[in-house]
């Protein structure tokens, strides 16, 4: 078989391409293995991450190490309340040519690039919010009648802050379905910071090589896709989604009482793509429930709508998502 | 090749898993669902053992123990015959080895056609398909001991121990019926045997005889103790109702039939003292003037007139159809009572509202409809009764116009179904007088089996009082004060004041002082109780005893004496028997003049049953003996 043994193979480089990546990211990283993982799932499955957590947790950091360990180019948008569509995406500027003549040229906005982070994404006003978004989706951009392709691989990072809400603009729920996974980012552990204070306030200053090509990034985005899923594990993976929905059939107490809303049909694709790409990362040709449910948190959190009692209650939308895990059995006839 | 092998090794695997966890499923639902049965069970046998349920009562509980019993069945089908995931066993596998999925993937993946299978899938075949060795079903499945099952083994234990213990019961068995013989004294039984002995002579009525025999025979067995108290009552209703059925229909048809034949025959001068005979109901007398009248027809000379034979005729017809124009007049409105009684019915079902109206008419009327019947039953008995004597007066009727000679004999035989219906009538007295008999000894027999052994002595002591046989002096020799010559010439008189009544009895010629004379000259035994069947040989200085306490309701005798200037005084006789134990003609004539007043007083005065008893029983105990 030999189909088989190459894809062993790509499997087989696929887990060390990875283990490159985690080793020289963790140079600079200091633990934050989930949220590591996660974002790569996010680029791996060609999609976006949204990055939540209290300022000074690396988030940033994160973001621009991966850039450096990609080698891709990378660019960071500050999002500020006065901050303009074209600021982002860029503008036509009239030309003067050293040979005379005047053309109107397009002036990329720092959204081209292969790794955005949009940071502090909930800052800038709906409508800029809007141009990013469209971006995210379609990988193109449309200025005038000039329609400018953004180059592959395309990864948004967008982060946001959760205690700071006054002079925010929430990301509305259409737009947040956009991203591929929700992350958290936890308060490091007493050794972490321990290791993160050393690492920032001596001399040492950790340079991350370059691991991995463009191609090579495509080519493991591609070989994702090619994971094949179980019928099981994706029937399992639409139920957890229709579970999220108050009036879903196996739907929790929990959910029929606080949810106002469930996850859309993204979650589901979130849900299995993740699932896929932890399967690789594990060296298995094929996810499994084990894979759902792992990525089942990040991939639904933001598309569970609490209603208002949930809200007033103050019951997060992790605990439905893990009330439903918990609640609903891997398999049903 | 290999992997084909692999992968049945994995189906069977999976396959082995999922009825391990198919059996699980059942075996928990059945340890969830038996302790409904099997404590049922246990109730059901601790009631049949302890109140040892009969058929019926087990055979319920048997019944109503199909419900927990299916419950259980139905709740194991449910189990049994649920539709299950496919992938059930291959799941349970991968999650007890933590394979991620590798053996359901790699069995889902082999359904997909081989050339429709991607390399990635391929691998996870082989990739499944290399972990097939290690796969153990038992362990990935294993068959827990539900919780219940502890519950269930103690009830399926009391269970068993319940069928296997034996609760005694102790049983009260009933005592041997035991036979109890009537109980009646030997002078009771002797009183007894006289009245049948007495009824027997005095009868030739076959049925009258026949009853009085009934009678006798059962004096005899209750003499031979043959009879319990049961039985003895049992027999004395049958023979009462017997006696009862006749008597008093055929005395009440043939009365009302003799009256209406004397008031026809009292039209007719010549057969004025015949009815005279029969409204008074002397029947003797009705004959002998009939045979009179028949006497007179037959001679030529001082032959009644034309005229006097004509009326003689129309009474005799008259008389003849008495009992059947009374027979038809009752029919005839009791007809038109019927057809009333249909009327209301009809405006009843017609209008109900109106049952207010109709309702008491329909009742009234129903009420003289069983009036009416009663009355035509006793018509037709009477006409029954009747029926010769009434032919014999047609029939001389008829021929009076043309035989006076023939009529007389008509007349005749006329007369002798009078006597027929005389010794009918006395045998119906003597039915009477036994029905009367009866009534008494079940009194006597009632009385004695009411108040228990106590009523037993009361009895036995008024019984030895009442023959003078103890009770300090106040024996038969109170007669001194009752009766002792206080109006020595006059006849006795019982009764006194208001409401009382006063009898007169004509006495033998009484001697001024000689009551307390005898009394002194024999000494009663009033100081020695019960002092054996002589007489005694002293006597209470105070033979009045003491004044008698008169709280209750008294009725004062006063007996006065009726010269007659024959025999010994009443008192006298009294006393003499009280010595000699009630025999003698002398006191049989003084007994039976009392007991006559006194019956005659029982059966007019508003006298409480109880006393009348005890009265009664007074005059048994003192009744003459031969």
């Amino acid at each position: 078989m030999p189909d088989a043994d190459q894809a062993r193979e790509e499997v087989s480089e696929f887990q060390k391409q990875i283990g490159a990546l985690r080793e020289e990211i963790g140079r600079v990283i200091v633990g934050n293995r989930e949220v590591i993982d996660g974002v790569l799932s996010c680029m791996l499955g060609s999609s976006h991450a949204l990055l939540e957590g209290v300022p000074g947790l690396g988030k940033t950091m994160l973001v621009r190490t991966l850039a450096g360990v990609l080698g891709l180019e990378f660019s960071r948008i500050q999002f500020t309340p006065d901050l303009m569509p074209a600021d982002i995406i860029g503008t036509v500027v009239l030309d003067e040519a050293v040979a005379g003549g005047r053309t109107l040229e397009f002036r990329r906005g720092p959204i081209f690039a292969n790794i955005v982070l949009a940071d502090e994404v909930n800052r800038a006003t709906p409508k800029t919010q809007s141009a990013l978004l469209e971006a995210m989706q379609e990988h193109r951009v449309t200025v005038g009648r000039t329609t400018h392709t953004i180059q592959e691989p395309y990864f948004v990072l967008a982060t946001q802050n959760p205690l700071e809400m006054e002079g925010t603009y929430p990301l509305p729920e259409a737009q947040l379905d956009r991203f591929f996974f929700k992350l958290e980012v936890p308060f490091p552990s007493r050794d972490e910071l321990h290791a993160i204070i050393d690492r920032t306030t001596t001399e040492q200053h950790a340079e991350v090589r370059r691991v991995l090509t463009r191609e090579q990034i495509l080519s493991m985005q591609t070989l994702v896709r090619r994971v094949p899923v179980a019928r099981h594990v994706q029937d399992y993976a639409i139920r957890v989604l229709q579970a999220t929905h108050p009036n879903g059939e196996e739907a929790p107490e929990l959910v029929k009482r606080f949810v106002r809303t469930g996850a859309s049909p993204r979650g589901a694709q979130a849900m299995l793509l993740g699932a896929k790409v932890r399967a690789l990362f594990d060296g298995r040709f094929a996810a499994s429930i084990d894979d759902v449910k792992a990525t089942a948190l990040p991939a639904l959190r933001h598309r569970v709508l609490l209603s208002f009692e949930g809200e007033a209650e103050g019951v997060a939308s992790d605990r439905v998502i893990a009330e439903i895990l918990k609640k609903l059995p891997a398999s049903k006839e | 090749m290999a992997s084909s092998d692999g992968i049945g090794q994995l189906r069977r695997a999976a396959e082995r898993a999922g009825r391990r966890a198919s059996f699980a499923a059942v075996f928990s639902r059945s340890m969830l669902l038996l302790p409904l049965p099997l404590g049922y069970g246990v109730v059901a046998l601790t009631l049949v053992k302890a109140f040892r349920f009969g058929q019926v009562g087990q055979r319920n509980l048997l019944v109503l123990g199909a419900l927990p019993v299916l419950v259980l069945l139905l709740g194991v089908a449910r189990v049994l015959f649920a539709k299950r995931p496919a992938w059930r066993g291959s799941l349970a596998l991968d999650e007890f080895h933590g394979f991620h999925d590798r053996v359901t993937s790699a069995l889902t993946f082999s359904q997909v056609p081989e050339p429709e299978r991607s390399p990635m899938m391929q691998a996870a075949i082989e990739d499944g398909v290399a972990v097939a060795r290690s796969l153990d079903p038992r362990r990935a499945v294993p068959i827990r001991i539900p919780p219940e099952a502890g519950l269930v083994a103690v009830l399926a234990l009391g269970l068993y121990g319940l069928s296997t213990l034996e609760v005694r019961h102790y049983r009260q068995l009933p005592a041997p019926a035991s036979f109890e013989p009537m109980q009646m004294s030997a002078d009771d039984i002797e009183l007894f045997r006289d009245v049948a002995k007495e009824l027997q002579a005095k009868n030739d009525d076959p049925n009258a005889l026949l009853a009085v025999r009934r009678f006798n025979q059962l004096v005899e067995d209750i003499a031979e103790h043959r009879l319990d108290r049961h039985e003895v009552f049992q027999r004395m209703g049958d023979l009462e109702r017997d006696l009862k059925d006749n008597v008093d229909l055929d005395q009440d048809a043939r009365d009302e039939g003799l009256k209406g034949l004397a008031r026809e025959l009292e039209k007719s001068g010549l057969t004025k003292p015949a009815a005279a005979a029969l409204d008074e109901k002397r029947l003797a007398d009705a004959e002998k003037a009939l045979r009179e009248l028949a006497e007179k027809l037959k001679k030529k000379e001082g032959r009644p007139n034309a005229a006097e034979l004509e009326k003689l005729r129309q009474a005799l017809e008259k008389t003849s159809r008495s009992n059947e124009e009374r027979l038809k007049n009752i029919a005839d409105r009791r007809r038109e009572l019927e057809d009333e009684h249909k009327s209301l019915l009809k405006k009843k079902g017609e209008q109900p509202d109106a049952g207010a109206n109709t309702d008491p008419k329909l009742a009234d009327n129903e009420r003289r409809l069983e009036r009416l019947d009663r009355e035509k039953s006793r018509a037709e008995h009477g006409q029954k009764q009747m029926s010769e004597l009434d032919q014999q007066l047609a029939q001389a009727a008829r021929d009076l116009m043309k035989d006076s000679q023939q009529s007389a004999q008509d007349l005749e035989q006329g007369a002798q179904d009078i006597n027929r219906m005389a010794k009918q009538e006395a045998s119906e007295e003597q039915k009477k007088d036994l029905l009367k008999k009866l009534q008494e000894m079940r009194e006597l027999m009632r009385q004695q089996g009411k108040g228990g052994k106590d009523q037993m002595q009361r009895l036995a002591k008024f019984g030895q009082r009442a023959r003078g046989q103890g009770g300090q002096g106040q024996g038969q020799g109170q007669g001194e004060d009752q009766a002792g010559g206080q109006k020595p010439n006059g006849p006795l008189r019982l009764g006194s004041g208001p409401g009382s009544v006063t009898v007169e009895i004509p006495v033998a010629q009484s001697r001024p002082g000689d009551g307390p004379s005898q009394a002194g000259d024999k000494p009663g035994s009033g100081q020695e109780q019960g002092a054996g069947p002589g007489a005694g040989t002293g006597h209470n200085k105070d033979l009045a005893g003491a004044a008698t306490d008169l709280k209750g309701k008294t009725q004062d005798v006063t007996a006065a004496g009726a010269d007659t200037g024959q025999g010994a005084a009443s008192s006298q006789v009294i006393f003499g028997a009280a010595e000699r134990g009630f025999v003698g003609r002398g006191y049989r004539q003084v007994f039976t003049d009392y007991q006559t007043v006194a019956e005659q007083a029982l059966s007019k005065d508003e006298i409480p049953s109880g006393y009348r008893f005890y009265v009664r029983r007074y005059f048994q105990l003192i009744r003459p003996r031969d």
